[in-house]
Formats: C-alpha cells, sequence, structure tokens
C-alpha cells in the first residue's frame, strides 16, 4: 500500500530538464547538481548560496547517500556545527522544506499522496 | 487469599493466590516475565495463544485460576526448548514452515505436545480436534497440521531434524532455508510488543467515544485526575503538533478536539501506575457530547441536506471514471450480456496480537529523543506522520516482532497516543489495549456497492464493461483514494475488455474508517468482475475456465487503464489448472445432486499488481569484518517472510551462506527508508534495492579481485554501498479517462472451490482450495505456499463469515474468526515464469493469494445450486434468500441491475 499518485512535473533547471514532485522535489535524488541547488536556492529569493550554506548541503546529501534518510535535527546540528536557530534562518523555507529540498533529497511525505 | 506452591518449568514458584481474580497467565507473564505465553483474546479462552501445560495437559492460562493449582507441574514455551537447544516440535514447526507472525505458535506447540505425548501419530482429523482451541490467521492452519504430524516422525524416529534441514550451500533462490526469526519465535524468546519490560512505565488508557458523530461539548477531567495512581489525564490541547495523523487528508486527530466522527475515537488519555487504575480513571473522565446525525451509509451521506463528517471537505470526497473505447456502443451489439449489483462488508484485518505501543524518552533539552515501539510496516513513514502530529523532531521509532498486520499497520494507531503521552508527562509509557479496544480503533477493509454489467460478442470475447462503484470511506480518508486507484488499475484483471464505463465514488461517513487491507481493493471489485465472468460464461454455454483463458489479455494489449503489458503468462496458468479442475468437475458429477447437500465447483482469477507510479525504495549493504553482510534497510516481517527474502536474495548474488548475511531492519535510526512492506512490493521493490546493493558490493569486490574483507579493504575501498529500486518513469491517472501507466508487474492466480451446499440450512461448506499461481522465480517455496494457504483461508473468511460491526464485534467469537474446524484442504500449483524486470525474476505474492478466493465460492454455490450471491458474507441467510430468488426466476437474470 501506500503508492504513490502524486503528479510530477518536468522543468529546466540548470540546463537538464528534471523531474519534480508538486511540492518542488527533486522526484529522484540522482537527478541532484549544485548548479540546480544554486538556481532553486535563487528562485527562493537567496542571491546565493554560501559557504554556511553549501556546509549544510553538503552535510545533508553525504548523509543521505550515506544512510538512505534524512538526518534528525540532532544529528544535523553535530555535522553541521551550527544551532538549530541558526540553521532555519539560513533557509527561507526552513530545513525541512527548504534545506532539505535545495540538497535534493526525497519529499518527506514521499510515498503518499 | 491462599499461598499456592506449584512449579513452573521445574521452578519451584510460591504465589499469594486472589482467589477472584488471579490467573496463571499473570504469573507467568507478569511475575516470572515468562512472555513465551501471549494473550490475544481479552482472556476469554477464544484464542489458545496463552496456552501453557499443567500436568502435561494443555490448558488455556488466560482463564485458569491460580488457586486450583496447588501441587502442579506447569510447562510453558520456555520450559520445551531454547533457541540452542529446541525439543523436537518447536523444530517441526520451523522445518514445516508452520512459523509466519509466530503469535500463535508457542500455544501451538504447547498443544501439539500434549497431543504427541499421548499419539505420536495422530490423523489430520485428531490434530485438528486437538489444536481447536488455538487460531491462527496467517497459515490457514495448513503447515500447523503438517508440522504437527512432522513432530510425530520425529518422535517416532522416522526421520530427524537433520535430515530435513537444507544444505547451506544449497541454490539460495528456491531452497526453503528456514526463516532467520522462526526458531526465535517457536521458542517463544521473540519480544512482541506487550513482551517488552519497561520497568517503571506508566499505563495508559484512552478515552473513546461512545457516539459515532457528535460534538464535544467540554471534557472534565479533574475526578479522574484525584484517583488513586493517575499521574494525569491529558485531552487535545496537551498535544504540542497539528495532532493530526495525515496521509492524505489532515482529518485524523490522535486525540479529537471538536468532534468525534466515528464510535471509538479517541478523547483523552489517562495515564497511571496500574492499567487498572488507568482504566478506572478513564471511566471517571464526563465528556459532554451534542450528538449529530449519524451517516451510517454513502446513500445516507450524499443525501440532500446531509451534514459533513468533515466541515472542510465534501462528503463525496473523490470520484475517478474510467472511460475507454466506446461501452454504450458495444453493449448494443453484445451477444450476450449479464449484469448484478455486488456489495461487500466491512472486515477488521484481523491480526491477532493487539494493538500495543511503548513510548519513552532519552536524553534532555531540544535533543532529548522521543523512542515510539510500536507495530508498524512503515517505520519512517510512521515516524514522519509523528513528528508532524506530536511537534517533536526527534523520534525514533522500533518496531519488534509483530503479531500479523495484513495492512492493518499501514496506519498509525496507538503510537500516537503513547507518543504523545510521554511527552506530555516525560515519562515512559506502556499502552496495551485490549483486543475489543484494538478493534474498535483500527482501520478496517472498506465495504463497496457494485453495479457491474459485462458483455461479450458471439465468439464469447469481453467487448464491454460498465461499473459503477461506491466506496464507503468510513470517517477518515487515510489512504482512501490509493485503495480506490488501486481496485482501477486492476479492475479487468486478467482480461482485455476493450470497451470500458466506469464511474468510482470515495464517500466519507461516520463508519470505522476504511484503510489497507490484503489486497487493498481489488478483493471487492474481483468479486463482482468474476462472478459476472462466470455468469457470463454460462449464460453463452462455454465453460469458465475455457472462457478466461480465451479472455487473457496478451502482451502488446493494454490493461483497464490503457497501461500496455509485455508479459502476461495467464493463459498457461489456466493450463497448469485444468487437470485439477477436471479432477474436481468429475469428483462433483459423481457426488450426484441426491438430498439436501449439492457440490458445486467455482473459479476466481486475479492479474495483481505490484509497484505502482512513482515507488521508490533504497537500501544498503555493509561488508563486515567476518566477510559476511549486514543489510539495512526499513523492511518489518510481521509473517510473510520478508527476513527469508532479503537474506536470500543477497545471499544469492554475493554467493554467501545464509548465515553470513545479518538484517537491520526494525528502527529509523540505522535503516534506509525503504518504503512500506505492504501492497505486495516487498520483492520486487525492497528485494530489488537490496540486489541493486549487493551487485553494487559484488561489483567493486569484483573490480580489486577481492574476496575477503581484509583483502577489499586493503585495496582501499569502501565497505557499504547503496541499491535502488524505482518506478520513476510512470504518472497517475487522466483525471477525465482515468487512463495512464500502471503497475510495472504483476502476480497472477487461478483459484477453484470445491464446496458442498445445504439446500435446505444455506450453510456452505468448503471442502478444497486450490491455487494456481505465477509468482516470478520462487525464492522460497514453503513460504510461497504459507502465504497462498494463509490468503484462501483469509478469502474464505471473508467470502462465508467475517463481518465487523461497529460496537457489536469485540472478540474473536463475534467476528467468527476462521478456527482449525474451518480449515479445508488446499492445494498450490506453482508456475514460474521468470519476470524480465522482476528481482531475480520474482515479483511477490501476498495479496494475490485472497483476491480471487470469494468469487471462486461464490460462484462454486452458484454451481451447486443455482444461488447467486450479490452480497458478502455468504451467510447460510443469504444463501438461502439467493435460493428462493433462483426458485422464482432464473439466476442468469438478477433482479438488481448496474445503471
Amino acid at each position: 500500500m501506500a503508492e504513490a499518485v502524486r503528479s510530477r512535473a518536468l522543468r529546466t533547471v540548470a540546463g537538464r530538464a528534471v523531474y519534480f514532485d508538486d511540492e518542488g522535489f527533486f522526484w529522484d535524488p540522482d537527478d541532484w547538481t549544485e548548479a540546480a541547488a544554486e538556481e532553486l536556492a535563487r528562485e527562493s529569493g537567496m542571491t546565493r548560496l554560501d559557504d554556511l550554506r553549501w556546509r549544510v548541503i553538503r552535510f545533508l546529501r553525504s548523509y543521505y547517500l550515506y544512510h538512505g534518510r534524512a538526518p534528525l535535527n540532532r544529528e544535523l546540528k553535530a555535522g553541521t556545527e551550527l544551532s538549530l536557530l541558526e540553521l532555519e534562518r539560513l533557509f527561507p523555507d526552513g530545513i525541512k522544506l527548504g534545506a532539505r529540498r535545495l540538497a535534493g533529497l526525497p519529499n518527506p511525505r514521499t510515498c503518499l499522496d | 487469599m491462599n499461598n499456592v506452591g506449584l512449579t513452573i518449568n521445574a521452578r519451584p514458584v510460591h504465589v499469594v493466590a486472589d482467589d477472584d481474580r488471579m490467573v496463571l497467565l499473570d504469573v507467568i507473564r507478569e511475575d516470572l516475565g515468562l512472555t513465551g505465553t501471549k494473550q490475544s483474546c481479552d482472556r476469554k479462552g477464544q484464542c489458545g495463544t496463552c496456552m501453557v501445560l499443567v500436568d502435561g495437559k494443555a490448558v488455556l492460562s488466560c482463564i485458569t485460576r491460580v488457586s486450583s493449582l496447588e501441587g502442579a507441574e506447569v510447562t510453558t514455551i520456555e520450559g520445551l526448548g531454547t533457541p540452542d537447544r529446541p525439543n523436537l516440535v518447536q523444530q517441526a514447526f520451523v522445518l514445516a514452515g508452520a512459523v509466519q507472525c509466530g503469535f500463535c505458535i508457542p500455544g501451538m506447540i504447547v498443544t501439539a505436545e500434549e497431543l504427541l505425548a499421548a499419539n505420536p501419530d495422530p490423523t489430520r482429523a485428531e490434530v485438528k480436534r486437538a489444536l481447536r482451541r488455538n487460531l491462527c490467521r496467517c497459515t490457514g492452519y495448513v503447515k500447523i497440521i503438517d508440522a504437527v504430524q512432522l513432530a510425530g516422525r520425529f518422535i517416532r524416529g522416522e526421520t530427524s531434524p537433520a535430515e530435513l534441514m537444507p544444505d547451506p550451500d544449497a541454490p539460495k533462490i528456491g531452497t526453503s532455508f528456514v526463516r532467520p526469526s522462526a526458531m526465535a519465535k517457536a521458542t517463544g524468546t521473540a519480544l512482541f510488543g506487550a513482551d517488552i519490560r519497561l520497568p517503571g512505565a506508566l499505563e495508559i488508557a484512552v478515552v473513546r467515544s461512545t457516539h459515532a458523530h457528535a460534538r464535544i461539548m467540554g471534557i472534565d477531567t479533574a475526578a479522574a485526575a484525584a484517583m488513586p495512581g493517575v499521574a494525569g489525564v491529558m485531552t487535545a490541547k496537551d498535544i504540542r503538533g497539528t495532532n493530526r495523523l495525515k496521509y492524505q487528508a489532515s482529518d485524523r486527530p490522535i486525540l479529537c478536539d471538536t468532534k468525534v466522527h466515528t464510535l471509538g475515537d479517541a478523547v483523552a488519555i489517562v495515564a497511571a501506575t496500574t492499567k487498572d487504575q488507568a482504566l478506572a480513571a478513564a471511566e471517571a473522565v464526563v465528556v459532554g457530547y451534542e450528538l449529530l446525525p449519524v451517516l451510517t451509509s454513502p446513500d445516507a451521506a450524499l443525501a440532500d441536506g446531509a451534514p459533513r463528517v468533515h466541515e472542510d471537505t465534501p462528503n463525496l470526497c473523490y470520484s475517478q471514471p474510467i472511460i475507454k473505447g466506446d461501452a454504450a456502443g458495444a453493449f448494443a451489439s453484445a451477444a450476450a450480456m449479464v449484469e448484478g449489483r455486488f456489495r461487500t462488508q466491512i472486515v477488521h484485518q484481523a491480526p491477532l496480537e493487539p494493538e500495543v505501543s511503548l513510548a519513552w524518552m532519552e536524553g534532555e533539552g531540544e535533543d532529548a529523543e522521543l523512542v515510539v515501539v510500536g507495530r508498524s510496516i512503515n517505520i519512517h513513514l510512521h515516524m514522519q506522520t509523528l513528528q508532524e502530529a506530536l511537534g517533536w523532531e526527534a523520534i525514533r521509532y522500533e518496531e519488534p516482532f509483530s503479531g500479523g498486520q495484513f495492512g492493518i499497520k499501514v496506519e498509525v494507531i496507538t503510537e500516537g497516543i503513547a507518543g504523545a503521552a510521554a511527552l506530555h508527562f516525560n515519562r515512559a509509557v506502556r499502552y496495551v489495549p485490549s483486543l475489543a479496544e484494538s478493534m474498535l480503533a483500527t482501520s478496517k477493509r472498506h465495504p463497496m456497492e457494485i453495479g457491474t454489467r459485462l458483455a461479450a460478442d458471439a465468439d464469447g470475447r469481453l467487448t464491454a464493461m460498465a461499473m459503477d462503484i461506491t466506496v464507503d470511506n468510513g470517517a477518515y480518508m487515510s489512504l482512501g483514494r490509493v485503495i480506490l486507484n488501486r481496485a482501477l488499475h486492476m479492475l479487468t484483471s486478467s482480461y482485455l475488455v476493450p470497451n470500458l464505463a466506469v464511474t468510482s465514488r470515495l464517500v466519507y461517513t461516520n463508519n470505522p474508517w476504511g484503510s489497507a487491507a490484503r489486497g487493498a481493493g481489488p478483493p471487492q471489485t474481483h468479486y463482482a468482475l468474476e462472478c459476472a465472468v462466470d455468469m457470463l460464461a454460462e449464460k453463452m454455454g462455454i465453460d469458465p475456465l475455457e472462457f478466461r483463458r480465451r479472455n487473457s489479455l496478451r502482451p502488446g494489449e493494454a490493461k483497464a487503464t490503457g497501461h500496455v503489458v509485455t508479459e502476461w503468462p495467464f493463459p498457461a496458468l489456466c493450463d497448469a489448472i485444468q487437470p485439477r479442475y477436471e479432477a474436481a468437475r468429475r469428483d462433483a458429477a459423481a457426488a450426484g445432486s441426491e438430498g439436501p447437500v449439492r457440490r458445486g465447483i467455482g473459479l476466481g482469477a486475479a492479474a495483481f499488481g505490484i509497484a505502482m507510479p512513482g515507488d521508490k525504495s533504497i537500501g544498503f549493504v555493509e561488508l563486515d569484518p567476518d566477510d559476511g553482510v549486514t543489510v539495512y534497510m526499513a523492511a518489518g516481517d510481521p509473517g510473510e517472510g520478508n527476513d527469508s527474502m532479503i537474506s536470500q536474495l543477497v545471499a544469492s548474488v554475493l554467493d554467501l551462506r545464509l548465515d553470513k548475511v545479518r538484517l537491520r531492519t526494525r528502527s529509523t535510526a540505522d535503516t534506509a527508508a525503504s518504503g512500506p512492506v505492504s501492497g505486495s512490493r516487498a520483492t520486487y521493490m525492497l528485494g530489488g534495492a537490496a540486489v541493486d546493493a549487493a551487485q553494487h558490493l559484488r561489483e567493486a569486490m569484483d573490480e580489486v579481485g577481492a574476496r575477503t574483507y581484509a583483502a577489499f579493504a586493503a585495496a582501499g575501498k569502501p565497505v557499504r554501498y547503496s541499491g535502488k529500486r524505482t518506478t520513476l518513469e510512470k504518472a497517475p491517472l487522466d483525471p477525465e479517462t482515468g487512463l495512464g501507466p500502471s503497475f510495472e508487474v504483476q502476480v497472477f492466480s487461478v483459484q477453484m472451490a470445491e464446496v458442498e451446499v445445504n439446500v435446505e440450512t444455506g450453510e456452505v461448506q468448503v471442502l478444497r482450495m486450490t491455487s494456481a499461481a505465477d509468482p516470478g522465480r520462487v525464492i522460497h517455496p514453503v513460504n510461497v505456499e504459507g502465504q497462498l494457504h494463509g490468503g484462501m483461508d483469509m478469502g474464505v473468511g471473508f467470502a462465508l463469515r467475517e463481518e465487523f460491526v461497529a460496537g457489536r464485534t469485540k472478540d474473536w467469537v463475534t467476528f467468527k474468526f476462521p478456527n482449525i474446524r474451518h480449515a479445508m484442504d488446499m492445494e498450490t500449483i506453482l508456475v514460474e515464469t521468470p519476470r524480465e524486470l522482476g528481482t531475480l525474476g520474482s515479483v511477490g505474492i501476498g495479496e494475490m493469494a485472497m483476491v480471487s478466493t470469494a468469487p471462486a465460492i461464490v460462484n462454486a454455490i452458484r454451481d451447486a445450486c443455482g444461488a447467486m450471491v450479490f452480497e458478502l458474507p455468504a451467510t447460510p441467510e443469504r444463501v438461502k434468500a439467493a435460493l428462493a430468488v433462483a426458485a422464482a426466476a432464473p439466476v442468469r437474470e438478477p433482479a438488481a441491475a448496474a445503471t
């Protein structure tokens, strides 16, 4: 059960046609590129991804690629040496729907609607 | 009070017994911590999971008073053997494949022990009589009986466990190795939720609604909070998150805040030192209700002026048509047509284990972790759902052994209560609800009403089908849309039907809420389709098996939803069952039709889809220093054999013995989010990801010529590899036409029922069920047979007996749980057509096993006596009513017609 019936849409991001779900998450984490993250960040109102933000994104991706799941907040704090408040402020849509999305992690609601 | 001396597993025990209340089960489980003895039926002596030996006699410890046991010698499952030194009966159960979820197994083994001590060579009838008090939901009892007889052979010295143990070097695909978890379950050491010790934990009781639809006007907890032992009472306002367990809609609260939407909705939580104290205090919570009209059916919910179940959503909450070709034209020119209106009932999935959850906090401050232990087949999704609902991000979800689930544990049920209480009271909590409460609080199989019209041309080829499907969604959405869509994807099942006119509606009511239940949608629609197929075949004078074969879809043709298939081995399956079908026909003819008992044969077929559009799974395989591997992926195994499946697939890819493959599958802390173990997707999706990961490891080892961990590590290679399986290239159904890509693969079956119908009483006895199935390459033949047996048993219950009526169905007797006296002969025929996309050629089988059982039985009833039963369950009363209709008018022209 719980198979996906979500819609998806093909978008061209950073010169590549890539599927996104209806909440703007990459359909396939393997489609993620650094250039795509930069473009998605600009769409979210960030002029650029600075080193601090890249530290967060790279940690999220490496954690996901090793564990197959997103880190809990305390794991994210330990991995980035940032507080939750700092992390939330870095991304306009917060950690779950902002940082994770830019890092190409699956939608937390995947496999449902 | 009196002091009772007895021995338990040869250990002297002195008990100060309260004559009125203390039963042996409490001493065994609570005082001695011997948790191999289980409890399912609210201490009514209905299930047999608590069976122990008292002076060599198997007794139900839940109703055995301690005061009667002075001097008794009690033996529990732990006293019979241990995982290192199991006795012969325990080994027989493991080797016969009788252990699935394992919750019933200790009781079964204890009972078998008594039988075999007196009679080491029992007949199947004698085994059935001995086990008459023991229930099992997984096996259909076939392999249980096999196991007892095998134990007899061991005891008689005719063979030995060592002789039957598979060669560890045998091929890993196609060999029935012992399940990794089987011996722990057979010796009572496998811990289920209620078996986990949590010293100092508060016990939970829940105040549940006594009304199906009402506004909450106030909750007075003062009296309850002041009662002895009570740590506190909490209501919705004490939950810091959304308080909504959101899947497809944000409509289901952990604790109701403004309204209750169905009988048994949770309203308040009481935490106390003991369970009795918590239950007493829950009785003292006063909830003020303003009663609202109760919508007991989709018709009532869709009537003008009906109140909404949820204010922000119409009661008609989803609809999806399928429009293909020119159905009206095809009906107008058809050579033959049949029609009928079919109805199915609400059914409880009926896992034996109650819905137990535990929760506690680890650590301090904002990093404190909430640990939730619950029954789940999707631990990562359940964790995420709880994070939002409880407003707490740091959650670890862990799954103990689980006593069956059959779809029910796709849902968060009691875990939300336990988690909320642990957070609010900042204490460890245990929530062990009764069976009655578990039945009331859980999701159910959706009831459906299905108007059906089916037509064929003069050559006996299907030309058109019309269906109008109304699904009673109950009070909450859960996965209602998914389940309805699954039914639509599989609507024409095995057949080519070129013209379709289908409407479907999903409707909120105040009935129990529907969700996943083995098959999840298709069992209901297959009942309508497969009965109509039989009716049409008979009307056209064509043998029903030949009619099915003739109308099979072929590679290159399209399913109901327009998806063109590349593999469709269904006709070969019809060929495979043909000899048994002809033999059954001969047997029925020989039985004659004199007297009130009539013999009938019925068929049902199914093409069951696996791996929906957009599905994905991920897993990891890591090489360990002992040259074995550990697999990391969330993969609950509530009985199907996923532990066998994953282990054997990985062992096959890496050329390892099974004892070199370890599984980490039960905690969100160390597993990949691999998706649910449901929808029959485990072998295809999870197995596929595990194989992919193992292949990556294998390729990396081959690349540097390493065969050991030491050599591999010395070559500087990483030892952990990921794997995935995706169906990413797919897309959803078109909302206007219902057309679009569908499941990636199919598993096929043809089932045959042989029944006797007493035309005077309406009683139906199933003599034998035969299932021919093609799941692709078979990984573990005994597990596949076990799934087929259990599925058919469940299908027979769905067809003939089972029904859940909220407020009235409270235990296994009122649910009409199939017991061993109902067990029929079963035969399985396995056809292995390796699938191109399958996981090493395999696709899975769990749900398909019951999809076509009910129509096979109903068709057999009609074959026996002409009575066409249009509503399940086919009770004696309904069979007699159908006989009366058949006597008044030909059954081929049913009065109730589809529109």
